[in-house]
């Protein structure tokens, strides 16, 4: 959606409107030291768990506490989060977060609904005429990223997470170790360890290996775990595991 | 420049500081000026296995904090003036160590002409085996034919490749060896141990060695001397080959065929 500009259009930009998915985070706390040893504990042994994704600060659960917001933002920039935004805070705490160079989305929804309060009548009306159907903001993972290759073995304690994306290992997952992508999870080696394919949900997403012997699969949540043991078709095999309704079903590969 | 070779495991228990003795003795006994450096602090052992407890003055912790000189610290051993000790300390805990402490005792060693040091890790994954980690070029990971054992080693050579100044700094990898201990053949061959070919699988590290399962380690820890110097026993010849293999040798796998039966054995059946 282009919009239309007096005169004629410059060669050097074009100003169109953008979504962009975003990633929020809910600030309980103004208590930035307790918030870092709390980011440290949950995402320290993760440390490529974000991708410098773009993320709104919801203050609104945060009360009316000063926030230094320098601190806070060099703080979740640490993390591989890009602060971009606040919403739901305080005036003076809207007007900090303003001086340390953050925009105000005072009325941006963080669910999937759209709604264009923060944009100018013009642009509203556009919006609502050209696009009736926003997808849905927080949701959206990329959809042309390229999928994640790991071509060393990944062993016991260590973890990789293919954000809105495919992985492709070239190299043994062991026992203790785990793949997990919000696509499909591809291991052209033996796969040992646990296999969460469809992260966030994606129900088609599958799972496939040249040797299925997991400790565990998961598909959009549904998993199973070797405690029920493979039958002896599909143990050390090559096989796929895709998710049919509620059922994770294995086949195995034959080429 | 020395060559640093740390000795890990991430299990307690399995033979790394046996490991560390033997394998230093080995590489001084070809003549080659070798360091061991116990960095198990607050829980020392290799001085009791190098039997120069009675000898330890200063130790690691005194030369990182200033209050010795390696010099002071370094115990030559009793069995070859190539090989000295420096002890860990018995009353620090790990924090004790910090990188740039270890890194200069490191770094000393090597200007002192010593060509190959031998850090004796601790068990576990924390301080102390990543100290002992950091600045290896060279690891040899001690498992056990048990899966548990085999998990830890998986464990540890995760963080070798991610955790270690040559991992941060995208250097060429850490050199991998994969050393077997307390192997027992018959009891492979009777699917009560993992087999050399099952570690493997799992691991898939090259293999510099197999140390079989016998009463001479205790033996030799207990007289306060490395089981290499043990003469003819198999625990003996097992790391003396794995010092030549180390140093680029080709020595063939011994002590992993199970034995056989003897006629009168086989005759009156095992026992035990």
């Amino acid at each position: 959606m282009t919009v239309a500009l007096a005169g004629r259009t410059p060669a050097t930009f074009e100003i169109k409107s953008a979504n962009l998915p975003l990633v929020a985070l809910l600030l309980k706390s103004s208590d930035l030291q307790l918030l870092e040893q709390e980011l440290q504990g949950r995402f320290g042994d993760a440390p490529d768990f974000f991708d410098n994704d773009p993320l709104v600060i919801d203050l609104a659960p945060a009360g009316e506490g000063e926030i230094d917001f320098g601190t806070l933002v060099r703080l979740l920039k640490r993390h591989r989060v890009m602060p971009v935004a606040v919403k739901g805070g305080t005036p003076g705490q809207m007007e900090a977060a303003v001086q340390a160079g953050l925009a105000c989305a005072q009325d941006a929804a963080l669910n999937p609904t759209f709604h264009p309060g923060g944009l100018s009548q013009r642009e509203r009306e556009e919006a609502r005429e050209e696009q009736p159907h926003v997808p849905p903001v927080v949701q959206a993972p990329p959809v042309h990223s390229c999928a994640l290759v790991i071509d060393k073995p990944l062993r016991s304690g260590q973890q990789v997470y293919a954000r809105g994306r495919d992985v492709v290992v070239l190299a043994m997952v062991n026992a203790g170790a785990e793949v997990i992508a919000d696509g499909h999870i591809h291991v052209y080696a033996p796969l040992r360890g646990k296999a969460i394919a469809g992260a966030r949900g994606n129900a088609q997403a599958r799972i496939l290996t040249l040797c299925l012997e997991p400790e565990l699969v998961s598909i959009a949540g549904v998993y199973r775990t070797s405690e029920h043991p493979l039958p002896d078709t599909l143990r050390g095999k090559p096989a796929q595991v895709r998710l049919e309704g509620e059922k994770l079903v294995m086949l195995p590969l034959n080429p | 420049m020395a060559r640093i070779i740390v000795v890990t495991s991430g299990k307690g228990g399995v033979g790394k500081t046996t490991t560390s003795a033997s394998f230093a003795s080995g590489l001084a006994l070809r003549g080659h000026r070798t360091a061991v450096i116990d960095f198990d602090v607050g829980l020392r052992n290799l001085d009791l296995i190098m039997g120069c407890e009675r000898r330890v003055v200063y130790d690691f912790v005194n030369v990182i904090h200033g209050e010795a000189t390696l010099n002071q610290a370094l115990i030559k051993d009793k069995h070859n003036d190539n090989l000295s000790v420096l002890a860990a300390s018995q009353t620090r805990d790990k924090e004790a160590l910090t990188k740039e402490g270890v890194e200069k005792v490191l770094h000393d060693l090597g200007g002192m002409g010593f060509e190959y040091i031998v850090c004796d890790s601790p068990a576990g994954i924390e301080t102390g085996a990543l100290m002992a980690m950091h600045f290896a070029d060279e690891a040899l990971v001690v498992t056990n034919p048990e899966v548990s054992s085999v998990r830890d080693s998986d464990r540890i050579l995760g963080m070798l490749a991610s955790k270690t100044k040559r991992a941060i700094e995208g250097k060429e990898p850490i050199k991998e060896h994969l050393l077997i201990t307390r192997y027992n053949p018959n009891r492979v061959d009777a699917g009560h141990m993992l087999s050399l070919e099952d570690i493997q699988d799992i691991l898939r590290i090259p293999l510099i060695g197999v140390i079989p399962e016998s009463e001479s380690v205790l033996q030799a820890s207990n007289q306060g001397s490395p089981a290499v110097h043990l003469k003819g026993t198999d625990v003996s010849e097992a790391y003396l080959d794995v010092v030549s293999r180390f140093v680029g040798e080709d020595r063939p796998l011994r002590f992993v065929d199970p034995e056989k039966a003897g006629f009168l054995k086989r005759l009156f059946g095992r026992k035990g």
